[in-house]
């Protein structure tokens, strides 16, 4: 029997974890135990439920005001790991940086991103967005019509992307991706960006920004960035979205070709 | 307390430093040695670069067989040219033999040589660029080692080569030497691959631990040479008398683990603590005054203590009160902040980016020291950081208090009717608060939102608040036990005289001067040896320490680092950069268990002379298991923080835990008379009265004389004045040195300034005046 006095002893630890990970708590919070409970209660899906809210209050056409809608609600009501506003805007400069003609992006979820990027894209650029999950994909082509990009802007494929990327350049009849964006499966990070290498899409000047790279974290991924040798690369650091504690990267890719 | 690189032992930094220079000059040596010999090699090194590019081209070029031919011949062509070139350089330096050589061309080259050593000499200060100094400086060197050696003719060259070897074979002597030196310093090549890795802070902590276990080492020379090893040689052996035989009572069970393990049973009654030593004046045949000998080895000890940490102070002082802390702030950041020991990438990527956060930090500082926002929001959350710091230490007090004062009650029932974890409560709670408290000051420090570096010395004070504390409440409990035991001795005492009496009255009650009855000593009863008891208590307390330090380096690192490192293959998130990510090294809680560790040493080697010897051995196992652990599953620090000034904050720490430490066992001493029956100083009236006895039978009288009077208050105090107004005298100098020094920096900031405005004034003036000549240049021409 352990005397309640070294039980004691050990409540400064508690004490140090709960207030250390603090943010984390919240987020297993919202992100877990909100999410449950609101799916036995509603009998929606969390997209479904985000896609009403943003019905009911965003003004359709109007990107900006749909995007607002989502930032709300992702943090007031309920947590969707979308891009979020801060890194959001990283990401717009970029984009509006490199005014990208055919761009690429992996993970669609419920339509946020896609949103942002064809926000920020010049007259007769093209969007490729790839969502693997079906019901998500019916939803985030639901937004991309609501913010009123057409199929000529977006194209929304529905289809895991490592089957993707391959027929990208036989099914789509791409040349060249200028930008690649990436907020999927993290794990599929590696793979899908040696992938990309090898069908020769990536041509000199090619950017690929690559969400969450330090928190849920893609490590082998920054792995294979750091070895190949074939990017400038940096890691833009900011936290995590709609949460202020947790430290989290956008990892910027210039592919550079082999020298 | 800048941040720029002072060591915490300078004087080792500084033989590193020295030792590498020398590395490096030998590495220019080789490198010079290797340059020689690729000159030589030129020539074919040159045709063979030339072949090979041509190779090259043909490979890339696809051109037709004839002009293929034809390079091949030119190649061909160019080749015994080469060698012709080769043969007629040969043939120069055939003739150049100073054998051949009249004494008019000896005399030139002699001249030639000198010419070319002064030039070495002189090369440093000639205004060239750096290529041409490195290329003449080759060349005359090349032209010298040529011609030097060849200069003398017959016995005197011969005597001349004899020399050159032989200094060369001094060198490589001296060279050998030094690695030699280095290789016997201890565990000085585990330190420097640990500091290559994870910066100097870290390197600095291992730096204290040897330095500590030096120190130890004296220690526990000390008490094993003068007062264990001359007491089992010499004194008498075990089981000859009660306070050396196990009582009866405990006889079953005196070699069990257990009993062991708490210090009793036979380990109770052997060298390793107080009880065990007789007060027999003098033992053996060398006639070794044993409980003088035990009194000046427990004095000599402290003072040994105080005296290498107040001249480790000094020089420390001497060496970092040079640098200048406020002006010039932004350039020492920028030229003094890289560890040039750091010879991991990760290590210095943490560094690269600890001195751009610096440096953001600073210009943040310079910024808000002008203008600062919300001042009553961070006064309120300081305030409020303090409060629940003080909370905590506060309720680790009184925990603490509350479980010794249980674990008396235990005692006064009996220690066997109770568990193992109750009878190891006080040490186990004493260790695992000093383990997390930290951890939770940590956390609470975060609201404060100082600079990190004046975090840092906050945590590190209150850290010390806590250990104090705890340490102080254990030594208070142990006070109200020694009180305890001394109540009981006096009982034990009055019943020993009626049992001896009832023993007397029993046998012959005639005869009383007949010779004694022979009772077994394990028998006779005897007192609770309150000595004894506290030496156990801190035998029993490090022992807790040692363990848990242990336990939580295996749980908290590597068991850390294993799970993160293969459950990283199979988790839904990086466990490597992000969540539970590996733990880093704690230098300022390793530093401050340190302090207390040998505090407690300190506090308790005097009841315990095993203390030293234990701790030695502490130290030992945990330089080893630490440099293991860090290199093995720690990652370096976010913030590299430079083993700055903080050496000598650590030294200041040890000192005054050294007195605090010191104060109860002087007090001990001094106020509390020892116990009767056991330990080398039974039946005097205090501990020191040792020292009057061994004056008064084995000093001459008149020296007993000369000590009274010296001791003598009117003589004493007179000193004590004496000595207090010699240390005002040099403090106030001291300050004065200071004072000056300040004013002279003052002056020569001024000179500079005032310099550089006279050059700006210059550069005013200038275009002004040539202004005015072209003018009046002009003007006659005008009229």
């Amino acid at each position: 029997m352990v005397s309640p006095a070294i039980a004691l002893a050990f409540l400064p630890l508690l004490l140090t974890l709960i207030i250390r990970y603090r943010y984390y708590f919240v987020l297993f919070y919202r992100a877990v135990l909100v999410r449950i409970w609101r799916d036995c209660v509603t009998g929606l899906s969390r997209e479904e439920r985000a896609y009403q809210y943003v019905l009911v209050h965003a003004t359709p056409g109007d990107p900006d005001s749909i995007l607002e809608a989502f930032d709300v609600w992702c943090s007031k009501v309920e947590y969707i790991s979308n891009i979020g506003p801060k890194k959001g805007k990283i990401l717009d400069r970029l984009l509006m940086e490199q005014s990208p003609l055919t761009v690429l992006e992996l993970g669609a979820h419920c339509g946020y991103s896609t949103v942002r990027i064809a926000r920020a894209l010049p007259l007769g650029a093209r969007l490729y967005s790839v969502e693997m999950d079906q019901r998500n994909a019916a939803i985030a082509e639901k937004i991309i019509r609501l913010a009123g990009f057409d199929d000529d802007t977006v194209e929304l494929i529905v289809n895991p992307s490592d089957e993707v990327i391959p027929r990208l350049r036989a099914d789509y009849g791409l040349e060249r991706l200028d930008f690649v964006f990436m907020d999927h499966w993290k794990k599929s990070y590696c793979p899908d960006l040696q992938l990309l290498e090898g069908s020769g899409l990536l041509g000199k000047g090619s950017m690929i920004v690559a969400d969450n790279v330090l928190f849920p974290g893609a490590p082998k991924f920054l792995r294979h960035i750091r070895k190949s040798g074939l990017y400038e690369w940096k890691v833009h650091r900011a936290t995590l979205e709609y949460s202020k504690g947790i430290r989290d990267g956008m990892a910027e890719l210039v592919y550079q070709g082999i020298k | 307390v800048d941040e720029d690189e002072v060591s915490i032992f300078q004087e080792e930094r500084e033989k590193e430093r020295r030792r590498r220079r020398r590395d490096g000059e030998r590495d220019k040596k080789r490198r010079e040695n290797g340059r020689r010999k690729a000159s030589k090699d030129v020539g074919e090194g040159e045709e063979k670069y030339q072949t090979k590019r041509e190779k090259r081209e043909r490979g890339k070029t696809k051109r037709s067989k004839n002009d293929r031919e034809a390079k091949r011949r030119e190649t061909y062509k160019e080749e015994p040219v080469k060698v012709k070139n080769n043969e007629e350089e040969d043939d120069k330096e055939k003739e150049l033999r100073p054998e051949d050589l009249s004494p008019e061309e000896l005399e030139k080259l002699k001249e030639a040589v000198d010419e070319r050593k002064k030039l070495i000499q002189s090369l440093r200060g000639k205004p060239w660029p750096m290529k041409k100094k490195l290329v003449a400086l080759r060349e005359s060197q090349e032209f010298v080692e040529k011609y030097e050696g060849a200069l003398g003719k017959g016995k005197g060259r011969k005597l001349y080569a004899y020399k050159v070897m032989m200094t060369k074979k001094w060198m490589k002597f001296q060279r050998d030497l030094e690695n030699f030196k280095t290789a016997c310093i201890p565990w000085e090549m585990k330190i420097k691959e640990i500091e290559s890795h994870f910066g100097s802070s870290v390197a600095s902590y291992f730096i204290f631990l040897r330095w500590m276990y030096g120190i130890n080492m004296i220690l526990f020379g000390l008490t094993f040479g003068l007062v264990m090893v001359p007491e089992a040689l010499m004194g008498r052996p075990y089981g000859s008398i009660p306070r050396k035989t196990v009582p009866r009572a405990e006889e079953a069970s005196a070699m069990d683990f257990a009993v062991l393990w708490d210090c009793g049973g036979y380990a109770q009654y052997s060298v390793l603590f107080y009880g065990y030593y007789n007060n027999q004046r003098a033992i053996g045949w060398l006639k070794f005054r044993m409980p003088l000998s035990y009194f000046l080895v427990g004095v000599g000890t402290v003072a040994y203590s105080y005296m290498v940490v107040i001249r480790t102070m000094a020089r420390n002082a001497n060496e970092s009160g040079v640098g200048d802390d406020n002006s010039f702030n932004f350039s020492w950041k920028t030229f003094t902040s890289w560890d040039y020991l750091i010879g991991n990438p990760e290590t210095a990527d943490n560094k690269f980016a600890s001195i751009t956060t610096s440096f953001k930090e600073a210009i943040l500082e310079e910024q808000e020291s002008r203008k600062d926002d919300n001042i009553h929001l961070t006064r309120f959350l300081r305030v409020l950081a303090n409060f629940l710091v003080l909370c905590c230490l506060a309720g680790s007090g009184y925990l603490i208090y509350f479980v010794v004062r249980r674990s008396q009650k235990f005692a006064l029932d009996g220690l066997e009717n109770h568990t193992w974890w109750e009878r190891n409560e006080v040490n186990m709670v004493m260790s695992l608060l000093g383990m997390f408290c930290p951890m939770l000051f940590d956390v609470i420090s975060t609201l404060e939102n100082y600079h990190p570096r004046v975090a840092l010395q906050w945590q590190l004070g209150r850290i010390f608040a806590l250990f104090l504390g705890n340490l102080y409440t254990f030594i208070i409990a142990l006070m109200d036990e020694i009180n305890l035991k001394r109540e009981e001795e006096m009982i034990v005492k009055f019943n020993i005289t009626m049992w001896e009496t009832s023993l007397y009255n029993g046998t012959e009650p005639e005869n009383s001067t007949a010779p004694p009855i022979s009772i077994h000593p394990a028998d006779v009863p005897r007192g609770p040896c309150w000595e004894t008891m506290v030496g156990q208590e801190f035998v029993r307390l490090i022992i807790s320490d040692t363990m848990t330090t242990y336990i939580t380096l295996l749980i908290g690192d590597f068991i850390r680092a294993v799970l993160v490192r293969f459950l990283n293959y199979c988790w839904c998130w990086d466990l490597e950069a992000g969540f539970p990510s590996y733990s880093e090294f704690d230098v300022s809680g390793n530093v401050l268990g340190l302090i207390f560790n040998q505090g407690m040493i300190w506090m308790g080697a005097f009841y315990a002379p095993c203390l030293p010897a234990l701790n030695v051995l502490r130290l030992h196992v945990s330089m080893y298991l630490q440099c293991w652990s860090v290199m093995c599953c720690n990652v370096p620090q976010e913030r590299v923080f430079k083993a700055s000034g903080s050496n000598n904050f650590y030294m200041a720490m040890l000192l005054v835990i050294l007195f605090l430490s010191t104060l109860p066992a002087i007090y001990t001493i001094v106020t509390i008379p020892p116990s009767f029956d056991c330990g080398p100083f039974s039946g005097k009236k205090r501990m020191f009265d040792v020292i009057h006895e061994t004056l008064e039978s084995d000093f001459p009288a008149w020296f007993g004389k000369v000590f009274s009077y010296a001791s003598n208050p009117g003589l004493v105090l007179p000193f004590i004045l004496l000595m207090v107004l010699a240390i005002y005298y040099l403090q106030s100098t001291s300050k004065s040195y200071k004072e000056a020094n300040v004013e002279l920096k003052k002056k020569l900031q001024a000179q500079t300034h005032h310099s550089s405005r006279e050059q700006q004034t210059q550069n005013k003036i200038l275009p002004q005046i040539t202004f005015i000549i072209v003018l009046s240049i002009a003007e006659p021409d005008k009229s």
